[in-house]
C-alpha cells in the first residue's frame, strides 16, 4: 500500500448523488484528495473504469430499494477493503424510506399506473444488506467525517466520526436552546452531530437530516412533544422524515 | 450491404442519475433513453406529510437543483393557501435560485461535458493541460456555493426556506462582503463563455418547439407565464390545459408532451430562444462575440447558453443585492386547505409542482413534473435525427455523438424519476 495510491470507488444507489456532488463541494480539497487517491470507478465524474474493483474504499450513497443493488452491493463488498456507507439515505434510509410507512403496493399505485414494471421493495441502509465499515452521516454527508475518512486511509489509522447529538454543538456555538426556551418541536437531542447546528442556529427546530444518534433517548424526547401538545401523528411524522428504519428512532414511530 | 449493429450505452457516465441508451441501426432507426434510476415515489409518500415539511423532503429530490425543488414547491403551497409573502421574501428567492442556476451550469459545463470535447474519460484526467479553467470553476463555484449558503443556511439542501418566507435573514454586512467576492468572478465567468464557445460544437439543426417562464419585467425565473416559441402563452395554474403526462414502458420517468402537439425542448437554450431581449447587455454582447446566433435549433447550442447564463446570472445576484437591505421579518403563517400549483425555471428548465392541502395542513395529492421529464421526448426525437443524418459512420463515432447530445440537454435522471 505504501507509494500506492489507494483507489476509490463511489457508488449510487436511490438517492438524490447530493453526497457524490458533496465531494465535489469538497472543492478546496478536491484536487489534493485526487493526487493523493485514484477515484477508478465514479459514473458521475468519469465515463469507464469497472465497478469490479480491486477498491481500497468504496463509498456507497443512496438507499437499497431494488434487487440489482442488492446483488451489486454484494459484488462490491467483495472487491473492497473498505466499505463506507455516505450521506442519511444509505446510513439510516433518508428521505427515500418515508415510503416504508405507507403499504408498498398503495405508494406505488399512486406514481404509476402500470406497477407491473415496478420492482421496487421497501428501501433500507446499507447494513441491511453488507458489513459496513464506517458511516459519514449528513444530507448531504458532512465534510468534517469526509475529511477523516480520507485523512484516516492516507495514515492507515482508524477514522474518528462524530457520535454525539446535535444539542452538543449548540452548547458549543452558545445557542440558545430552541426547545427549552421557544417551544420548538427539536430533533437536535437524538439527532446526530455533525451540520453544526444549522436549524437551532437558524431560528427552527432540527429535523433530524443526519439520522439518529446513537443510544438516543427516543422515548423522553417523544413524550416531551407529546407533553408541548403535538399530535400523534405529528410525532410519527417528525420521527419518519430521515429515518424510519432506524431502530433509534423506533420508539418515536407510534402509528396513530 | 452493410450490416449495421445495434449501439447501446449500458450506462451513460458523466450525467445526474442513471440511464441508457439504445440505438437500433439494422431497421428503421429507433431510439429508446432508458432511464433505470429507480423510483423513489415522492408523489406517493409526500401524501400524509404536513405542508411544512415538503420543502425540506422534495429538496432531496435532486443534489444539484434541491433550490429549485423546495422553491416550486414552497411556492405551490402557498398558492394552493393564499398564502402572500413580502417582497423581500421573493427577492431572497431570487437569489438563491439564480445562485443554484449558476453553480448547476458550471458543473455540467467543466464536469460533465467539456471532457466529450476532449475525448477525455473526466475532469480528473484533465486537470494537468486544463489547469486554469478547473482553477476557474473551483473559485465560481466556491463563490456562488457561498451566497445560496448564506441565504439557505447550506448550499445543498438548505434549511431556512418554509412556506411564507426565511426563518433567518442574512445580515446587511454579509451580503456586502459576498458582493465584493461576486464582482471579482466576473471575469471568470466571462472566461467561462470563451471557454465554451471553444468546444467543437456539431453543426446539427432540429427543428423543436422552445418552451420557458416569461414576463414583463425580468428575465424570468420564478415567477412568469408559461410561453413558448410556437405561441404558447398560459398562466402557470393552467398547466395541465396544455402539458399532458404519460408513462412509458421502457423507463421510470414519465414523458410529457404539448397537449395535441408535440414534443418540445426546456432548458437554457429554451430561455434565450424566448427572452434573449431581456438578458443584461454585456452578456448579449458576448453571444455576439462567440457567433451565437439567437434563435438558435441546434441543441448542443444550451452549453454556450449556460454559459452565457452564467455571466448574466451573477451580475443579476448583483443587482438584487446592490439595491436592497435586508431586514429580519416574521415568516410565521397558518395553514389553510386549498390546491395549488407553481412553476418555475429549475437549472435544466420548466418545474412544476402541484400539491392538495387539507384542514389540518397534510398533504392529499402531490404532483411533480421536472425538466428532463419535459425534455423526454424531445432527446429521443433528436437522437433519432443526429443518427439519421449519421448513419453511414462507425458505430463507436455515432455512441459518442449520441452520448454527447444527451449530454449538451444536461439532463437530470434523478429528478425525472423522482
Amino acid at each position: 500500500m505504501k507509494n500506492k495510491k489507494p483507489k476509490i470507488g463511489v457508488f449510487k444507489y436511490s438517492c438524490c448523488a447530493g453526497c457524490e456532488f458533496q465531494l465535489i463541494y469538497f472543492q478546496k480539497y478536491i484536487m489534493e484528495v485526487f493526487e493523493a487517491a485514484e477515484i477508478t470507478f465514479c459514473k458521475m465524474l468519469q465515463s469507464g473504469g469497472s465497478e469490479n474493483g480491486p477498491f481500497d474504499v468504496a463509498l456507497i450513497e443512496g438507499a437499497i430499494t431494488e434487487q440489482w443493488q442488492v446483488e451489486q452491493l454484494k459484488k462490491v463488498r467483495s472487491v473492497s477493503k473498505y466499505l463506507i456507507s455516505i450521506g442519511s439515505c444509505a446510513v439510516c434510509g433518508g428521505v427515500p424510506a418515508i415510503k416504508n410507512t405507507v403499504e408498498e403496493y398503495e405508494v406505488q399505485k399512486r406514481v404509476y399506473s402500470d406497477t407491473s414494471v415496478i420492482h421496487s421493495v421497501k428501501a433500507h441502509p446499507i447494513d441491511q444488506y453488507v458489513k459496513v465499515d464506517g458511516y459519514i452521516k449528513g444530507c448531504p454527508m458532512g465534510v468534517r467525517d469526509l475529511t477523516e475518512m480520507v485523512i484516516s486511509l492516507l495514515l492507515g489509522k482508524k477514522p474518528d466520526f462524530m457520535e454525539y447529538c446535535v444539542c452538543v454543538e449548540c452548547k458549543l456555538k452558545g445557542n440558545i436552546c430552541v426547545l427549552a426556551a421557544y417551544g420548538e418541536p427539536c430533533m437536535g437531542p437524538v439527532t446526530n452531530a455533525g451540520c453544526g447546528a444549522l436549524c437551532p442556529s437558524h431560528n427552527r427546530g432540527c429535523y433530524g437530516c443526519w439520522g439518529p444518534m446513537k443510544d438516543a433517548n427516543t422515548k423522553a424526547l417523544a413524550d416531551q412533544f407529546e407533553h408541548m401538545g403535538l399530535s400523534k401523528e405529528d410525532i410519527f411524522r417528525k420521527f419518519t422524515e430521515f429515518g424510519q428504519p432506524a431502530k433509534e428512532w423506533k420508539a418515536g414511530q407510534v402509528e396513530a | 450491404m452493410i450490416v449495421k449493429k445495434n449501439i447501446e450505452v449500458d450506462y451513460l457516465a458523466r450525467v445526474e442519475g442513471e440511464t441508457s441508451i439504445v440505438v437500433q441501426l439494422d431497421h428503421a432507426p429507433a431510439i429508446e433513453l432508458k432511464i433505470f434510476e429507480p423510483p423513489r415515489f415522492f408523489e406517493g409518500f409526500l401524501v400524509g406529510r404536513k405542508y411544512d415539511e415538503v420543502g425540506d423532503i422534495v429538496s432531496r429530490i435532486c443534489g444539484i437543483c434541491p433550490v429549485s425543488h423546495m422553491t416550486t414547491a414552497i411556492q405551490a403551497i402557498e398558492n394552493a393557501m393564499g398564502i402572500e409573502v413580502s417582497p423581500q421574501t421573493k427577492v431572497l428567492r431570487n437569489i438563491m435560485c439564480l445562485s443554484q442556476i449558476v453553480a448547476s451550469h458550471l458543473i455540467h459545463l467543466y464536469m460533465l461535458a467539456m471532457p466529450d470535447y476532449y475525448g477525455s474519460p473526466g475532469i480528473v484526467d484533465m486537470r494537468d493541460s486544463f489547469n486554469k479553467q478547473i482553477e476557474n470553476l473551483m473559485r465560481m463555484k466556491e463563490v456562488m456555493n457561498e451566497l445560496t449558503g448564506l441565504i439557505g443556511g447550506r448550499a445543498l439542501h438548505p434549511v431556512t426556506h418554509l412556506p411564507g418566507g426565511f426563518t433567518a435573514i442574512p445580515s446587511n454586512e454579509a451580503f456586502n462582503s459576498i458582493l465584493g467576492r461576486l464582482k471579482k468572478i466576473r471575469p471568470l465567468a466571462e472566461r467561462t463563455v470563451k471557454d465554451v464557445s471553444q468546444f467543437d460544437i456539431p453543426d446539427f439543426h432540429s427543428v423543436s418547439e422552445y418552451v420557458a417562464l416569461g414576463n414583463d419585467g425580468e428575465y424570468a425565473i420564478n415567477e412568469g407565464r408559461i410561453i413558448s416559441t410556437k405561441g404558447l402563452d398560459i398562466a402557470a395554474e393552467d398547466y395541465y390545459q396544455a402539458f399532458v403526462e404519460s408513462e412509458v414502458g421502457y423507463a421510470f420517468a414519465k414523458k410529457t408532451i404539448i397537449n395535441k402537439r408535440s414534443s418540445f425542448m426546456v432548458g437554457a437554450l429554451a430561455r434565450l430562444n424566448n427572452k434573449y431581449n431581456k438578458l443584461q447587455g454585456r452578456t448579449k454582447s458576448l453571444a455576439n462575440q462567440v457567433g451565437l446566433k439567437i434563435p438558435s435549433d441546434n441543441p448542443f447550442h444550451n452549453n454556450i447558453a449556460q454559459s452565457l447564463e452564467i455571466v448574466d446570472g451573477i451580475e443579476r445576484c448583483i443587482q438584487l443585492i446592490e439595491s436592497n437591505k435586508f431586514e429580519d421579518e416574521d415568516f410565521h403563517i397558518r395553514a389553510q386547505p386549498g390546491e395549488g400549483g407553481f412553476v418555475t425555471e429549475a437549472p435544466r428548465g420548466l418545474l412544476f409542482h402541484q400539491y392538495k392541502i387539507n384542514r389540518e395542513g397534510v398533504v392529499e395529492k402531490a404532483n411533480i413534473v421536472t425538466p428532463t421529464s419535459h425534455n423526454f421526448q424531445n432527446i429521443e426525437k433528436d437522437l433519432k435525427k443526429l443518427v439519421e443524418e449519421n448513419k453511414d459512420e462507425e458505430p463507436e463515432k455515432i455512441k459518442l455523438l449520441c452520448e454527447k447530445l444527451v449530454r449538451a440537454y444536461d439532463p437530470c435522471f434523478s429528478c425525472s424519476v423522482h
